[in-house]
């Protein structure tokens, strides 16, 4: 009997940890027109927006050229990768159809949750609001993402400047622009998850453990804006 | 410049009958119809739809594709209005069966190089949009086929419209408000619509006039 408030007291510790690395990005303090602070936009024009009266973070596809890395690469790379800022750059160029920006608060993501609201604005080829991981300093990434162009959720890889189709989403799910959804991804070891409110869309198993950077993803002329982007890291 | 001056003759006469109707026109006391040569998405498409260049690569098939849309080149921009009215579709050419049976084989053959702007020119790639019309099961591969190919090779204008007529046709709202019908009054109505807050920022990018504007064309009968 006397076990049971110790078990309570251990899992409100527990709790009280979880919940004291849980990150949470919210735009309010960020300046409308301009870049973001806390992510890094390394493809595509990212910018703070309005939306109504909340502050967002907008992949403005009407700006997007093919091929073309959004501005400051190299200073941005510098910042994230120092000494190996060049290989990273030669990868993002490769990968110039799909905007990205690197979340600049936490260095290494292995284990937990990572959740991101969005809204889908426009885009006539695509509409793609997708959540960035591992993001390894030579540039290769996995994204887990919807497209409203296809109503469906997709995991896809990106290595040495190819980009592979992994696993879709057996299920369907048809999006109306204007409205707000929830992506996640939870991953435990090399288990990987995949969430579209709340439900269960993608399961896969990686062939290694995720370590790396974490972020957001578009894809070429996508009109989305992103919000309350939270990130639980769990140990391993 | 035989472009520039064709959209200054288009111009004049649309500026005309599009004011006379946003006369008209209930609701739209401060949006004007008028359609110059000026505006930024008649801009937009005479640059995409101008052919002057002549640097398309298989000159037979645009050919056929125009005859069969039942439309002749050059275009005159704006070309696409981006009003739709459900059985007002335009009349196509004697041909269109014809090549729309070539049409659904060239997409289903893997690989296939489909008519695309630089294979038929801007002319041809809008003459393929009126014909996809034609069969509703074919429009998906089409709509497809236009998309993938990218806003350097399909008109964004013509897209767009074609995603909104499908989305219809699969029992979805339309996302860009092109799309109308006749109402039991005889008054053009707005096709269901969803996310019509952002509906300005999708048509700029399609080279579509402002929402406002192509309500009060459609009402004028664009």
């Amino acid at each position: 009997m006397r076990e049971r408030p110790l078990v309570l007291l251990a899992l409100l510790c527990l709790a009280g940890t979880l919940s004291a690395q849980t990150k949470k990005v919210t735009f309010a303090g960020e300046t409308p027109g301009h870049e973001p602070k806390s992510f890094a936009p390394m493809v595509g024009s990212w910018v703070i927006s309005k939306d109504g009266p909340r502050n967002v973070l907008f992949i403005d596809g009407r700006v997007w050229k093919r091929g073309q890395p959004a501005g400051g690469l190299a200073d941005k790379a510098r910042a994230l990768y120092g000494a190996r800022n060049e290989e990273f750059i030669e990868s993002v160029k490769a990968f110039a159809y799909f905007p990205i920006a690197v979340y600049k608060g936490l260095d290494d993501f292995e284990n937990g949750d990572v959740s991101v609201r969005f809204q889908m604005v426009g885009g006539a080829l695509d509409r793609c609001a997708g959540i960035l991981f591992n993001v390894k300093p030579n540039g290769d990434y996995l994204t887990v993402r919807y497209n409203g162009t296809e109503d469906n959720v997709v995991l896809w890889t990106f290595n040495k400047g190819v980009r592979k189709f992994v696993k879709r989403a057996p299920d369907l799910a048809a999006l109306e622009l204007g409205t707000w959804h929830t992506l996640k991804i939870s991953v435990h070891g090399t288990a990987l998850t995949g969430y579209l409110d709340d439900k269960l869309m993608l399961e896969y198993t990686l062939p290694e453990p995720v370590s790396g950077m974490i972020g957001v993803w578009s894809k070429t002329d996508s009109m989305i804006e992103f919000d309350d982007f939270t990130v639980t890291p769990t140990a391993k | 410049m035989r472009f520039t001056r064709q959209l200054s003759v288009l111009a004049a006469l649309a500026v005309l009958p599009a004011l006379a109707a946003a006369q008209r026109a209930k609701g739209a006391k401060s949006v004007s119809c008028a359609v110059r040569a000026t505006d930024a998405w008649v801009k937009r498409q005479a640059e995409w739809f101008d052919d002057s260049k002549h640097d398309w690569t298989n000159d037979t098939l645009r050919t056929a594709l125009l005859q069969a849309a039942g439309i002749a080149a050059p275009l005159q921009a704006p070309v696409q209005f981006g009003v739709q009215v459900a059985g007002r579709e335009p009349a196509l050419g004697p041909t269109a069966d014809k090549m729309v049976a070539e049409l659904e084989k060239l997409a289903a053959a893997r690989g296939s190089t489909w008519p695309t702007k630089s294979v038929v020119g801007a002319a041809g790639t809008h003459a393929v949009y009126l014909l996809a019309q034609r069969d509703t099961g074919f429009a998906r591969a089409v709509l497809h086929r236009m998309m993938e190919a990218g806003p350097a090779e399909s008109p964004a204008v013509d897209v767009a419209t074609f995603e909104d007529h499908l989305r219809l046709v699969w029992g979805r709202k339309q996302i860009y408000g092109t799309q109308f019908h006749v109402g039991d009054n005889g008054k053009i109505v707005l096709a269901p619509m969803e996310d019509s807050a952002h509906a300005d920022l999708r048509r700029e990018d399609a080279a579509l006039p402002p929402f406002k504007v192509g309500l009060c064309l459609a009402n004028s009968g664009k």
